[in-house]
C-alpha cells in the first residue's frame, strides 16, 4: 500500500492506495497517529480519502478505528470518503460505517465536517 | 469443475503465497474477478487468525487450502490446519452499537467472513481443523 498525506488549508487528507490488510495496517496507524502526535495544533479536520483504497480487511478496519479515536481526542473531525463498492461493503458490514462518518466525495466531506464549527 | 489445494506453514509472509494461489485458481476456473475479494478477505481473516491464535512454542502448524467451483456457481474454500482444536464460529460476535470508543478493536475477522460467505461451518476432522465456506457468484 502507498500512503500519501495532503495537508491542505481546510483539511489533511489521508490518501491510501492499494490494500489496507495487515501487513499495512500498522504502517498506516503509524503514519496517521503521527498526524495528530506532530508538534503545533492538530488539524481541524482530518479525511481519509479511499478513491485509490482497493481493498481492507479487519486488520485494516482496526487501523481506522484507532485513527477515529485517535482524531477524537484530538479534538479533530474525522471522516472517510469516496469509498470503492467493495471496500464500502466491509465498512458496512462491520458496522463501522455507523460509528465513523462516510461520505461519497471530499466536498460533501468536508461540508459536513465543517458543519457546526465556529 | 476446477479444484486446487495448496499448503503453507503459518507464517505471515506466506499470505503473499495463498493470494497468488487464489488468483491463479479464480483464472483457471475462468471466474469473474469481481467475485474473488470475499474470497481474499475471508483467505486473510481465517489465515491470520490461524498464525496468531494456532501456534504453540516450537511448532507452527501447517495449513491445507483447497478451492473448488466453476463460472457462475458457487465456490467452496476449505480451510484446515493441524493446531490445536479451535471453532472460530464459537467467538461471540462483535457488538455493532457500541459507539467509537466503547467498541473493541478485536473479534471482527471471523464475524465479516459469516456476514459476506452464503455458508461457513466447522469440523474438527481427526487431529484438524476444517472451515469450510461456501458463497455463490451468481446474483
Amino acid at each position: 500500500m502507498k500512503l500519501r498525506i495532503e495537508a491542505l488549508a481546510e483539511a489533511t487528507y489521508v490518501i491510501p492506495e492499494g490494500r489496507l490488510d495487515f501487513d499495512a495496517a500498522p504502517g498506516f496507524q503509524e503514519s496517521v497517529e503521527r498526524i495528530f502526535s506532530a508538534a503545533g495544533k492538530a488539524p481541524a479536520v482530518v479525511i481519509i480519502d479511499g478513491t485509490g483504497l482497493e481493498y481492507v480487511s479487519s486488520a485494516g478496519l482496526r487501523a481506522v478505528l484507532l485513527a477515529a479515536r485517535a482524531a477524537q481526542r484530538a479534538g479533530s473531525a474525522f471522516a472517510l470518503c469516496a469509498l470503492q463498492p467493495a471496500v464500502r461493503e466491509v465498512f458496512d458490514l462491520s458496522g463501522f460505517s455507523r460509528i465513523i462518518a462516510v461520505h461519497a466525495d471530499r466536498a460533501a466531506a468536508l461540508a459536513q465536517a465543517q458543519q457546526g464549527r465556529p | 469443475m476446477t479444484a486446487r489445494r495448496t499448503a503453507v506453514p503459518a507464517d505471515p509472509d506466506q499470505l503473499a503465497v495463498l493470494n497468488q494461489f487464489l488468483r491463479e485458481f479464480w483464472t483457471a476456473a475462468a471466474l469473474a474477478p469481481p467475485g474473488m475479494q470475499p474470497f481474499e478477505l475471508a483467505l486473510e481473516e481465517i489465515f491470520m487468525n490461524i498464525v496468531m491464535h494456532g501456534s504453540q512454542p516450537g511448532r507452527t502448524p501447517w495449513v491445507e487450502v483447497s478451492l473448488d467451483g466453476a463460472a457462475a456457481e458457487t465456490v467452496t474454500m476449505t480451510v484446515e490446519d493441524d493446531g490445536p482444536l479451535f471453532d472460530p464460529l464459537c467467538l461471540p460476535p462483535p457488538d455493532l452499537a457500541a459507539g467509537l470508543e466503547q467498541r473493541p478493536v478485536g473479534g471482527l475477522g471471523v464475524f465479516l467472513v459469516r456476514q459476506i460467505m452464503d455458508a461457513v461451518s466447522y469440523q474438527r476432522v481427526g487431529a484438524r481443523n476444517q472451515l469450510r465456506m461456501i458463497k455463490s457468484l451468481a446474483s
